[in-house]
């Protein structure tokens, strides 16, 4: 895959949009919260792109940094990997929904919702999905507590 | 009970009883129908050790796996005890027939293993949740050591319950193999414990214990 050529797609839709610095095994893009419906929508529709398949999605909390959503998207036409990536604030983390251009999308987001709390916007049915339905707090995140847990004795 | 009523009428009935609770404890041990309970990597060992060739669990006489605690006696855990899933054992346990017996194999069903601290998910030994007769220890254990633990198991139900006292039963037995020990010694030191040790009510330990936490 041409990378300028993916660079110049996602800067017309966001210029802020990039080739992530980091070093990652993946072509990975970061872009902002606002472009990502528009983003993920190009991805999968444009002929020469066409990244049908939503292989994974998942989170990454880095306590004063916000959270880091990770999308790893597949073409099975071009048989390409790429990473998308977005950050948002630990407060109020709202992020639109990609349940509507992959459907994998739905289970993976409420997975991520349920042990990060991140609220995804017009998900069709977000709510717990491994835990109870009356669980308090997200897990997964690095400063949760609770009773149950035990301190390490270190 | 119409049975115990009659040969106590017996002179010596008692001696008549105390040969009966041999030959059923005797039947008891050399039958028993394990349950299916696999939750992680435990499980994956117990299989081999259970319905593999090489370590052919049939040779002790419990190689019948039931997938449904109605024809089983006997409760494998073996793998992590969640949270959610405790409320399941536990209705597993009372759903099955007495008497029922409990092997606790591997770190995390013991105690928690690697998991006890900074987890909000993982039940602390299976003992907070059912009584538990044998403790396998291992991560996971060896086949020989769930071997072992099964003999140790059969030797507890032939030296336990009698029909006078139903449910009335010796105290768990640690089943581990400690390197340069001899044969001779382990049965030696399991026969003083088996015949030491005090006895325990399984009725009483069951309503003791609460459900899970939490839930």
């Amino acid at each position: 895959m041409d990378q300028e050529i993916l660079l110049a797609q996602i800067r017309q839709i966001d210029p802020q949009n990039q080739i992530s610095p980091k070093k990652t095994d993946l072509i990975a893009l970061e872009i902002t919260a606002t472009s990502l419906h528009e983003v993920m929508r190009t991805m999968r529709k444009q002929p020469d792109l066409s990244f049908d398949m939503l292989c994974s999605h998942t989170a990454v909390d880095w306590l004063e940094n916000g959270f880091e959503l990770i999308y790893v998207l597949y073409s099975t036409q071009f048989r390409q990997s790429l990473m998308i990536i977005v950050n948002i604030p630990r407060e109020n983390p709202v992020i639109p929904t990609v349940s509507n251009i992959w459907l994998a999308a739905e289970a993976q987001e409420r997975e991520v919702f349920d042990l990060f709390g991140v609220q995804y916007d017009h998900h069709p049915d977000l709510r717990r999905l491994f835990l109870e339905d009356d669980w308090v707090g997200y897990p997964m995140r690095k400063d949760y507590k609770d009773d149950f847990m035990l301190e390490s004795a270190e | 009970m119409g049975l115990v009523a009659q040969m106590d009428q017996i002179s010596g009935g008692s001696f008549i009883l105390t040969r009966m609770d041999e030959v059923i404890n005797w039947a008891r041990a050399n039958s028993l129908w394990p349950l299916v309970f696999g939750t992680s990597c435990c499980a994956i060992e117990m299989m081999m050790a259970t319905g593999a060739a090489r370590h052919d669990l049939a040779r002790f006489g419990a190689e019948v796996v039931r997938p449904s605690p109605r024809q089983a006696d006997l409760l494998i855990l073996a793998g992590t005890i969640v949270k959610r899933m405790a409320p399941r054992l536990r209705t597993l346990y009372e759903q099955m027939a007495e008497p029922r017996y409990v092997i606790a194999t591997g770190a995390c069903t013991i105690s928690g293993g690697p998991f006890v601290y900074n987890s909000y998910t993982t039940i602390r030994g299976a003992d907070q949740i059912i009584p538990v007769d044998i403790y396998v220890p291992g991560c996971p254990p060896r086949p020989e050591s769930l071997l072992y633990g099964i003999l140790a198991l059969q030797k507890m139900i032939k030296s336990g319950e009698s029909l006078r006292e139903p449910g009335i039963r010796k105290k768990p037995v640690v089943s581990e193999l400690p390197p340069g020990v001899k044969l001779e010694d382990i049965t030696l030191e399991l026969r003083q414990i088996l015949g030491d040790e005090g006895i325990t009510n399984i009725p009483e330990e069951i309503a003791r214990r609460e459900w899970s936490t939490g839930l």
